[in-house]
């Protein structure tokens, strides 16, 4: 899968988790739009941290040398 | 004024609840009983009126006295029970319902019963203790007077035998005026017990006092003796003195009691002795019944004092915060009511009616207590309808400082944010594993450990089981990127991208793998670990990962800013702080983490230090090896024309600004006093104190702010790289324990040697990895959200609403 793939599955996994969490927390509009800050700002989050790896990884200037001996 | 909500819809948490200084007059008669629903609903905070007077001089101060006395009494009562090992308990009746009088006189009469108890134990306690050493004096001093009368009579007939012997012409003689001499003479003694360290010093004295003319005899008594003065069981010697005239008598009564030495009377003849210890035994006999029945009937007491112990304590700690809350309210005799002011959410308004209403009616009042609000400058304190989830992370938030009225509330993100920056130094899924279970424990056991008393640190971490679930839920998922199980990688999510460059593999350990397939699609791939660039690669990563992450932290942090700018309507702060901010920040910071995102997509070489460097140093230069794009030298240039543009943007014009805005209202603050003369209570209200702008003041402030930010967004983003080192550290450790332990006790082939390496292994693993090094990334994680992020935006120099609630009164509480 290439990144865009993978960006796609996760702003789909965060528009599930929103839909989710509004259907099983409904609490009056204030509370679902803090629900709904939380959700995307954690997906955000996991995002980053997924991308910048991912990132890092698709044009190496370096690649694995094992240790002598093995 | 401030528009609620004009511009953007509310969000819970996100600003604290409105709030409003409201006013109430409250008949005297239902005072007490409105006071105490308010304490029982706990949504007003009340504002000391009376903060002049003294303690003794306020109103209730008689009551609060009397509250003290009933303390004292609880207090005794406590002591009592935990004497007499008798628990509270736990189990409270709130069925009957006392007054405070009836309260009082209940604990005055229980009071004086079990001091009469007491009283009357302690005496017959005493006269047990007297008659059981008497018992001792006779069982032991008789045992003197039969060893020393076998010894006579055995003296006796020896010295018979010799007469007969010896048949001197001589002997009658003597033996007549022996005679006359022992009926001469009589001895007399005094009997007693003394303590037995005292004994010898006592001895000797009785010694040196008589001049030696004494006889004295003790003996040792092998169990502790119940002192009749001190109640306590102490070693005793039972002693005897013989001697001869009243001087000598009187020496030694001084010297028995200087020592503390209690004396008992004693008969010489032998029937007597029976008689007094039939007489005594049967004393100690019935008092011993007397005693015991003392003691269960003050049990007794003690339980039925037990039983609503706790219920007292609690009703007299709500009494006496009931009239220290009275305490505060400014009473008008001739009217005969109370004046309450205090700060209420805006939403508690319809239940503080209520409860009035029903305080009203429940005490029969014909006048109702009245509430109206208050127009006021004052700042109101700041609360935050939190629940058990996300109190914990606004206490992070309090922790470094309470939100300004209204101020936008970093706790909304930090829900997401800490875990997730703390799972960024922790991450390894094994090691989060192991911290989900046990948060899951501390929520799975919720109910229990909230009724009971915890430990300091336990009391810590149950407080912050939400904390520490989404804390290991996010280090699972950091686990997972970083691909590490307790430090071992797995290819978990399809085969490494790296392969051998021929099929025999000798380049392996050369010049490496190559990349033979498409890039390893979540996480870092496998390969990497154990490899000799291992350690190259993980730091340019993580290195570059966290001024990602730091930036983009940063940036949430100055929009909050504008976020905040834009509620209470400060078009000063949004153009003149908000974006020479925004500029500032992303001109230098922002545009190395895009050349970062570059550098990784191109594959490019080129030294991004260099770049940035020279980007200051000789902006005009070519770029040379160094260029990533085409204009690049162009966008630089632009860049930092634009960040030196903004350093004096935010710090000349918001003075000169401020200045022209104080003025202006100075102005429009002289025509209000033209209008306000009509109405002078109106005028009073209304008038504004009179502040001083002073023009430097402002101006050293702004440009503190001002170097503040510039360093700080250097310093901070450096700031960030703990995030790589913590991450390193957490790795490197585990790898550690790991192969040096694991794998090196799995290699001696032994069974023993394979479990002492396991049980190192899981004790290195919980005692340095899960607890030490968790503690360590959270506090860090602390370090990064309270200065990195809340100095963007944050002032957090508001007070906490703090209400008058009974919920609030802790075991702690003084009573």
């Amino acid at each position: 899968m290439g990144f865009s793939v993978t960006t796609l599955v996760f702003a789909v996994i965060g528009i599930v988790a929103s839909l989710s969490t509004r259907i099983c927390f409904n609490r009056g509009p204030s509370a679902n739009l803090f629900h709904l800050t939380l959700v995307l700002t954690a997906t955000t989050c996991c995002w980053m941290m997924w991308a910048i790896v991912y990132l890092a990884q698709m044009k190496p200037l370096i690649v694995p040398i094992l240790s002598e001996g093995e | 004024m401030v528009n609620e909500g004009r511009f953007l819809p509310t969000m819970d948490l996100l600003r604290s609840e409105p709030m409003q200084l409201v006013q109430l007059i409250i008949p005297i008669e239902s005072a007490h009983r409105s006071i105490s629903y308010l304490g029982d609903l706990g949504l007003i905070q009340f504002k000391d009126l009376n903060a002049d007077k003294s303690p003794f001089q306020r109103t209730y101060a008689s009551q609060i006295k009397r509250c003290g006395e009933m303390a004292r009494r609880l207090r005794l009562f406590k002591e009592q029970m935990t004497k007499a090992g008798v628990s509270p308990s736990t189990w409270s009746t709130r069925d009957n319902h006392f007054d405070l009088e009836h309260l009082e006189v209940k604990l005055e009469e229980l009071e004086a019963e079990l001091l009469e108890i007491n009283a009357n134990n302690e005496k017959l306690q005493h006269t047990y203790n007297e008659l059981l050493e008497y018992k001792l004096v006779l069982e032991k001093v008789g045992e003197f007077f039969s060893s020393a009368k076998n010894k006579a009579v055995a003296q006796q007939k020896e010295l018979e035998f010799q007469t007969t012997v010896e048949g001197s012409i001589d002997s009658p003689l003597l033996l007549e005026q022996e005679e006359t001499t022992t009926k001469q003479i009589k001895l007399r003694f005094i009997s007693g017990l003394v303590h037995r360290e005292k004994s010898i010093p006592f001895e000797r004295i009785i010694f040196r006092a008589t001049r030696g003319n004494v006889f004295l005899k003790q003996a040792v008594i092998q169990h502790p003796v119940l002192d009749p003065l001190s109640g306590e069981k102490v070693h005793k010697n039972v002693f005897v003195v013989f001697y001869s005239g009243e001087r000598v008598k009187s020496k030694i009564l001084k010297i028995c009691d200087a020592f503390g030495a209690n004396r008992y009377p004693f008969s010489d003849d032998l029937s007597k002795q029976f008689q007094t210890i039939r007489e005594v035994s049967g004393r100690l006999s019935e008092l011993k019944t007397t005693i015991d029945a003392g003691l269960i009937h003050r049990s007794t007491l003690l339980q039925t004092i037990g039983y609503h112990y706790e219920q007292w304590s609690l009703q007299l700690k709500k009494e006496k915060s009931i009239y220290h809350t009275l305490n505060m309210l400014s009473i008008n005799v001739t009217k005969k009511c109370l004046l309450a002011e205090g700060w209420c959410p805006v939403f508690a308004t319809s239940q503080i009616h209520k409860v009035l209403e029903r305080a009203t009616m429940d005490c029969s009042s014909q006048v109702g207590a009245i509430f109206q609000v208050l127009e006021t400058k004052e700042s109101p304190p700041t609360y935050f309808s939190t629940n058990k989830f996300t109190s914990s992370f606004q206490e992070i938030v309090d922790a470094y400082g309470i939100a300004k009225y209204q101020e936008a509330n970093p706790g909304v993100y930090t829900i997401v944010t800490f875990p997730f920056l703390f799972a960024v130094m922790f991450g390894d899924w094994g090691h989060g594993i192991c911290l989900l279970l046990a948060a899951l424990y501390l929520i799975i056991r919720e109910k229990k450990f909230a009724s009971q008393k915890l430990g300091d640190i336990m009391e810590m971490a149950f407080g912050g089981r939400y904390i520490i679930m989404l804390m290991a839920l996010f280090s699972i998922y950091t686990g997972l990127i970083y691909n590490e199980f307790f430090s071992v990688p797995f290819e978990l999510f399809g085969p490494s991208a790296y392969g051998c460059r021929d099929s025999s593999c000798r380049d392996a350990s050369t010049t490496g793998f190559i990349k033979v397939r498409s890039t390893y699609p979540f996480g870092v791939d496998p390969k990497w670990h154990g490899t000799r660039s291992e350690l190259p690669f993980l730091n340019s990563l993580k290195m570059k990962m966290s001024i990602l992450l730091g930036v983009s932290q940063m940036n949430l942090g100055i929009i909050m800013s504008y976020f905040n700018a834009k509620y209470f309507e400060n078009n000063i702060n949004i153009w003149y702080q908000f974006v020479p901010q925004i500029i500032f920040l992303n001109s230098l910071f922002g545009y190395l983490s895009l050349l970062i995102i570059i550098k990784w997509s191109t594959g490019s070489q080129a030294d991004l230090y260099h770049v940035m460097i020279y980007m200051f140093l000789s902006p005009t230069d070519d770029l040379g090896e160094n260029q990533l794009f085409v204009g690049q030298k162009l966008l630089q240039l632009v860049l930092l024309l634009l960040a030196l543009v903004a350093v004096p943007w935010m710090l000349v014009p918001k003075p000169f600004l401020l200045k022209k805005q104080h003025q202006e209202r100075h102005q429009g603050q002289s025509y209000d006093l033209l209008y306000g003369t009509d109405d002078p209570l109106e005028s009073e209200s209304q008038s504004i104190p009179h502040d001083e702008f002073d023009f430097s003041e402002v101006f050293v402030h702004q440009l503190i702010h001002t170097i503040e930010f510039v360093l700080g967004a250097v310093s901070n983003t450096a700031s960030y790289l703990r995030l790589w080192a913590l991450s390193l550290a957490h790795s490197e450790l585990s790898s550690v324990f790991y192969d040096k332990v694991l794998l090196l006790a799995w290699g001696y082939n032994s069974t023993i040697v394979l479990i002492v390496g396991i049980f190192v292994f899981i004790c290195a693993t919980v005692g340095v990895l899960l607890l030490m090094e968790s503690l360590s990334a959270f506090l860090h994680a602390l370090r990064l959200h309270w200065v990195e992020y809340q100095n963007k935006f944050y002032e957090g120099d508001g007070y906490k609403f703090f209400p008058f609630s009974f919920t609030l009164l802790t075991d702690e509480d003084e009573l």
